[in-house]
């Protein structure tokens, strides 16, 4: 079962390299990912959709979520996180 | 950036960037800064001289993050470090992990090469931002000294606001020199989330369908200024409590319904009562290993209420049935008024209970022979300075000894690395608590392992005159490991021997800090009344038993409910 998540992310130093540490850290494997510049920013925002998959059963997906609307300059946009067939 | 910048004053004088960050702590109230100067933050120095911070020349990076975080931890305000580059900011790191995993508020400000040096490895560059990703609340690259302002506004924002913790702003040094007439205000709104009544009403109901309700209180409590109001809680449902290690004095320790700390090295009745329990009200509290034990086994019969601030901690290790997020003051002071508008809870003879289990597992200091008994002596420490003590520990087993043993009449009078568990925070921290509550009788207690981690900020006591009291617990080895390797290991004792330790009075003294040595139970009460007398800073050298260990004991990975005892 693997999930996407669809995320805002400021165009800062560090701000990718955050966001996916936080990732991998939380115990979440990355089995896929999208960016491109949010349109209109001036590619101040980029748009990024990661596709997670966690390491063992007692990974929260929904926790996850959390820990991402703590960092800063970042942000889960849309629907939270969008469900998606077995990967 | 959170939040638009605005212009808050006309044109200015032209100013550096180092020069934006002075005059912008100055703005912020900050009064004390913790710090070692180095290559590539000699700017930020140069305009220290004659600004209105007081400077604390620390001896050792570490040193001064830990004594900022300590500072923090009394206070209240943000504790501020700065190093320089490189090996200076490196030697920052683990203080930062210290504030991280504890929720206190810092800010770190790291010198760093200039910009067109960055990502050729030049000489004291390390990419700062990025080796402390993972032990940061938040971090910020300066690209101009215009920003300065905003950054530095920012960061303690952020440090300060919701769950605390540590904030790195890197300040390359082509920043530092270059001088801009811009200067921005910030202004970031607060987005704490509201409380939710309908969760409150839910825990109303669950507390009062409970027969056997107990509160676990966690640091979160402290941190939020939520003190009175869990008292209050606690004195209007008679609930019994226990308290993590980084909670001890939020209620105080000799209260009626206080059981004591939970988890591994926890009071008896404090463990039983979270074992027993059919509800647990925990209140900025995270189920951390050290106090659950064996998580499957934990509180097995209880319902989970949980206040938080931060909504990524419910839930992550046990499901609440009910989740408060938000301010944890609005959130318990809506609940006991929710809870004064009905009838009284019918816990009574739970209460009396766990009470009574308390007193009968109550601790004892009648050990036998002629030396030192640690406990003892803590509590005695404890009592003697009174009100105003303030613990200040390092990590092992005379730190378990002080948060069980020691009296603790508010939050604040207890400083301990507890997420961290760092070894050397004990000197340090009792440095920037001192700092933080000259009034207060700040005593740190340290062990001779870790103690010998940080000692070079004797040094700092010395040049300072901080009138700090050291109470030095000398097992001549690595006690808590030894207990360990006795317990678990098949009595392979291995590394622990440190029965060469230098005579720790004679080390005090060079460093020009009055020091005496007490080796006998006798010596203890005359020994405690001169160190706490002293009017300058004073070392009591405590040599104990190297076979002493800390009872009771939850072994590791087991379930709280089964405590080993010594003999």
């Amino acid at each position: 079962m693997s999930n996407t998540i669809h995320i805002q992310i400021d165009r800062a130093d560090g701000s990718l390299q955050r966001l996916i540490g936080l990732v991998e850290r939380r115990g979440f494997h990355i089995d896929g990912m999208n960016m491109a510049d949010v349109p209109g920013s001036g590619g101040a925002f980029r748009h990024i959709a990661l596709t997670v998959r966690g390491r063992d059963a007692g990974r929260c997906i929904d926790n996850l979520g959390r820990q991402i609307d703590r960092l800063f300059g970042v942000r889960r946009i849309g629907n939270d996180i969008i469900q998606s067939e077995a990967a | 950036m959170t939040a638009a910048a605005f212009k808050s004053s006309a044109e200015a004088a032209p100013r550096s960037g180092a020069r934006l960050l002075v005059s912008t702590l100055e703005r912020l109230g900050v009064e004390v800064v913790f710090g070692y100067p180095g290559g590539a933050i000699m700017p930020v120095y140069d305009a220290l001289a004659g600004s209105k911070l007081k400077h604390i020349l620390v001896r050792h990076e570490q040193g001064a993050a830990f004594a900022a975080d300590a500072y923090a931890r009394k206070s209240g305000k943000v504790g501020v470090c700065m190093a320089t580059s490189g090996p200076g900011a490196t030697n920052l790191i683990t203080g930062i992990a210290n504030a991280m995993m504890d929720s206190v508020p810092m800010v770190c400000i790291t010198g760093n090469v200039a910009q067109g040096l960055m990502g050729t490895d030049a000489f004291q560059e390390i990419d700062i931002l990025g080796v402390t990703l993972p032990i940061v609340k938040h971090s910020i690259l300066v690209r101009s000294a215009a920003d300065v302002p905003a950054a530095i506004e920012e960061a303690f924002h952020i440090a300060a606001s919701g769950r605390p913790g540590p904030v790195l702003v890197d300040l390359p040094k082509d920043v530092q020199f270059a001088t801009t007439s811009e200067d921005y205000g910030f202004h970031i709104p607060n987005e704490t989330p509201r409380i939710d009544h309908d969760a409150i009403a839910a825990a109303e109901a669950a507390i009062r369908a409970a027969k056997k309700p107990l509160v676990y209180i966690g640091g979160g409590v402290k941190i939020g200024r939520a003190t009175e109001a869990l008292r209050a809680f606690v004195a209007a449902t008679g609930i019994p409590q226990v308290s993590t290690l980084n909670a001890l004095g939020t209620i105080p320790t000799d209260a009626p319904g206080m059981l004591g700390m939970l988890g591994m090295h926890g009071a008896r009745a404090a463990n039983h009562a979270v074992q027993d329990s059919d509800l647990l009200i925990v209140v900025g509290a995270r189920f951390d290993d050290r106090a659950t034990g064996k998580l499957a086994e934990f509180a097995p019969n209880a319902r989970i209420v949980h206040f938080d601030i931060d909504a990524s901690e419910v839930g992550k290790l046990r499901a609440a049935n009910v989740a408060v997020v938000g301010e944890l003051k609005d959130g318990v002071e809506s609940l006991t008024a929710r809870l004064a508008g009905g009838p009284a809870l019918d816990i009574q003879s739970w209460s009396e209970d766990c009470v009574q289990a308390a007193a009968v597992g109550a601790y004892r200091y009648d050990a036998p022979g002629e030396g030192v008994y640690a406990p003892a002596l803590l509590k005695e420490v404890s009592e003697a300075a009174g009100d105003d003590f303030v613990a200040a520990c390092d990590v092992g087993q005379h730190q378990m000894w002080a948060a069980m043993h020691c009296r603790f009449s508010r939050p604040e009078a207890h400083i301990t690395s507890g997420g961290l568990g760092a070894m050397g925070f004990g000197l340090p921290a009792g440095i920037g608590a001192k700092l933080a509550d000259p009034s207060a009788t700040v005593v740190t207690i340290a062990g001779d392992g870790g103690f010998m981690m940080n000692i070079q900020e004797l040094a700092t006591l010395k040049r300072y005159g901080i009138p700090l009291k050291i109470v030095l617990i000398d097992n001549s080895s690595l006690g808590l490991v030894r207990q360990w390797q006795e317990l678990f290991f098949a009595e392979n004792y291995s590394e622990i021997d440190l029965s060469d330790n230098p005579d720790f009075v004679k080390v005090a003294e060079a460093f020009g800090i009055e020091a005496f040595r007490i080796d006998r139970r006798d010596q203890v009460s005359d020994g405690i009344q001169r160190l706490l007398a002293a009017d300058g800073p004073c070392l009591a050298h405590v040599v104990i038993d190297s076979r002493d260990n800390v009872w009771p004991l939850v072994p590791p990975g087991k379930s709280n409910a089964e405590m080993m005892e010594g003999s």
